[in-house]
């Protein structure tokens, strides 16, 4: 528990950042959505006059775009690019921070065992994730709610508003899974930022070519928001690949870690 | 019993060697010192018992237990210094010694109580910021977080580095200390006057082998005496090279030195033919019977 908790502390300020810039992103930008809804015809006009290729790289459908989960799905193509990010650098930090900052030797020579170690991390790094989306949803949901009282179906926003969650967990799981294949990452960020990115452009690319099979390496296409709206419910094979790969990466680290060798500083 | 014991231990890196069929038996209430120069496998043996890094083959056991087994179940009672010390530089002193104990079963007033002891003691200021510590007192912050829940087994890695020497005598009477009260030492170090004044025993490492296990005192005293001679006049030292049991000669002007194993009459017996100003008969320290052990080896 003490290493959950000293990892949690370590962590305050910065979640606390990534609290308040994603609040204040959702709040702002739905705040804009009656000004946008007033004029459906000439904003619909817009859209349309925008190339496919833009429209299904910004995620923007114009069957849906003019509900709020559709207003929604739009900034959310950006909160889950900064949230992956979030997610990553947790991740990665896990090992990585200790080997950095050569304290590796001071944590494994206490009586803890490794596993233990990674464990306090992880859960430190979910809990922080689910503070974040607590707040993340409630922002939303309480704004969302102010913006469209009519038609608003609590549950279909719930659901939209986890993804971000779900996204999260793939990320950590990488990020954990790299910081311990990969040694001597010097900041996670390093790390982090060319992954998520380089996902996030695969789905982009995927989605303006139009091929489908992109959705299965793109954890940022597993939620489509479309399907959502449509179905009321997740892709279940969606839900299935994210545990199945959460589960072996996190088993993989916690193995790779056990066995690995920590050199001495030099 | 034996408190640390290590059969045939060896560890590789990849292809090269880090130790070889490392045999050690520390006894319990025993300083035990372990010299070589640096990369002889010092920390390897060290960091493979701690469990830092795990052993190709042969095993270990610290308290009767198998170190790979019962890693975190040992370490309750280790206490741990490496040459170089690093903590988290966001917290203060205090608090990582507080985390440092929170690992520990022990009580943790009693842990706390401790800390302020030793931090007083040593002069330590515990309100201050780890990031803002310097060198020295960083090692002192290492100091506390190793011995602050009283282990019975004190492992030292080169720990003196960056202690002043007035620190570095407070860290031994420390170390004395809880050797008194019962805790056993394994002091790593390739300053041999520091191992010559703490320890009982000795180990020498050297490219990955222990190539001599023995008591300080005979390691010292029955292997060879150091002769510095000064003459009233020039004279010829070829006679010196040529009696046997000397070793590491060095002449200059009229003075002579050398290091003699062997029957002390047959040396008294060839000087008192000659005129002498001063003559000093000494132990030699240990880096000298050490640098012999060096050079027989190469030779």
């Amino acid at each position: 528990m003490n290493v959950f908790f000293r990892e949690f502390k370590a962590y305050r300020k910065s979640t606390l950042i990534w609290i308040l810039s994603l609040c204040t992103l959702v709040v702002v930008f739905l705040l804009m959505y009656p000004a946008f809804t007033k004029d459906v015809d000439v904003t619909r006009e817009l859209m349309a006059g925008l190339p496919l290729a833009v429209r299904s790289a910004l995620d923007i459908s114009l069957q849906n775009f003019f509900t709020i989960y559709g207003f929604f799905a739009y900034l959310f193509t950006f909160i889950s690019l900064a949230g992956a990010v979030q997610a990553m650098n947790l991740g990665v930090g896990i090992v990585s921070k200790e080997d950095s900052g050569k304290t590796v030797d001071f944590l494994l020579t206490k009586p803890i065992s490794r596993a233990n170690v990674i464990t306090g991390k992880l859960l430190a790094a979910v809990s922080l994730l689910l503070i974040t989306n607590l707040f993340f949803g409630l922002a939303s949901f309480i704004t969302a709610r102010l913006m469209s009282a009519a038609n608003f179906d609590s549950r279909l926003f719930l659901l939209i508003i986890v993804v971000l969650f779900l996204i999260q967990m793939l990320f950590l799981a990488l990020g954990l899974l790299m910081s311990v294949i990969i040694h001597k990452i010097k900041l996670p960020i390093v790390v982090s930022l060319p992954t998520v990115f380089s996902f996030f452009i695969v789905g982009m690319l995927g989605a303006i070519i139009g091929n489908d099979n992109v959705k299965y390496i793109c954890p940022f296409k597993f939620y489509d928001f479309n399907y959502i709206i449509n179905h009321g419910y997740y892709d279940a094979k969606f839900l299935i690949i994210e545990a199945i790969f959460v589960l072996l990466s996190i088993i993989f680290s916690y193995v790779l870690y056990i066995k690995k060798d920590i050199r001495a500083v030099s | 019993m034996n408190i640390i014991e290590t059969k045939k231990l060896t560890k590789y890196y990849g292809k090269s060697l880090g130790i070889i069929d490392v045999d050690l038996s520390i006894k319990e209430g025993e300083i035990f010192g372990f010299i070589g120069p640096n990369g002889a496998g010092k920390s390897t043996t060290i960091r493979t018992l701690l469990g830092l890094i795990h052993p190709s083959s042969g095993s270990a056991t610290i308290f009767g237990k198998d170190i790979t087994k019962f890693g975190p179940e040992i370490k309750e009672d280790i206490g741990y210094l490496p040459s170089e010390v690093f903590y988290y530089d966001d917290m203060k002193v205090i608090d990582l010694l507080k985390y440092s104990g929170s690992f520990y079963k022990k009580d943790q007033s009693a842990i706390l109580k401790k800390i302020k002891e030793l931090a007083e003691y040593l002069n330590l200021d515990l309100k201050k910021k780890i990031d803002d510590l310097s060198y020295g007192n960083k090692k002192k912050v290492g100091i506390i977080q190793g011995l602050l829940h009283e282990p019975k087994l004190i492992i030292l890695d080169e720990p003196t580095g960056g202690l002043d020497p007035l620190m570095q005598q407070r860290f031994f009477d420390l170390l004395r200390e809880e050797n008194k009260k019962g805790a056993t030492i394994l002091f790593s170090s390739h300053i041999l006057i520091e191992v010559q004044k703490l320890c009982d025993r000795v180990a020498i490492i050297k490219d990955g082998a222990i190539i001599k296990i023995e008591d300080i005192k005979n390691l010292t005293k029955d292997t060879h005496k150091k002769f510095k001679i000064e003459f009233l006049n020039r004279v010829d030292y070829q006679q010196f090279t040529d009696l046997k049991g000397v070793s590491g000669l060095i002449s200059d002007g009229n003075n002579v030195s050398f290091l003699y194993k062997g029957n002390i009459n047959e040396v008294i017996k060839m000087i008192s033919g000659f005129s002498i100003v001063n003559l000093l008969v000494e132990e030699p320290d240990l880096e000298e019977v050490f640098m012999h052990y060096y050079q027989t080896d190469k030779k």
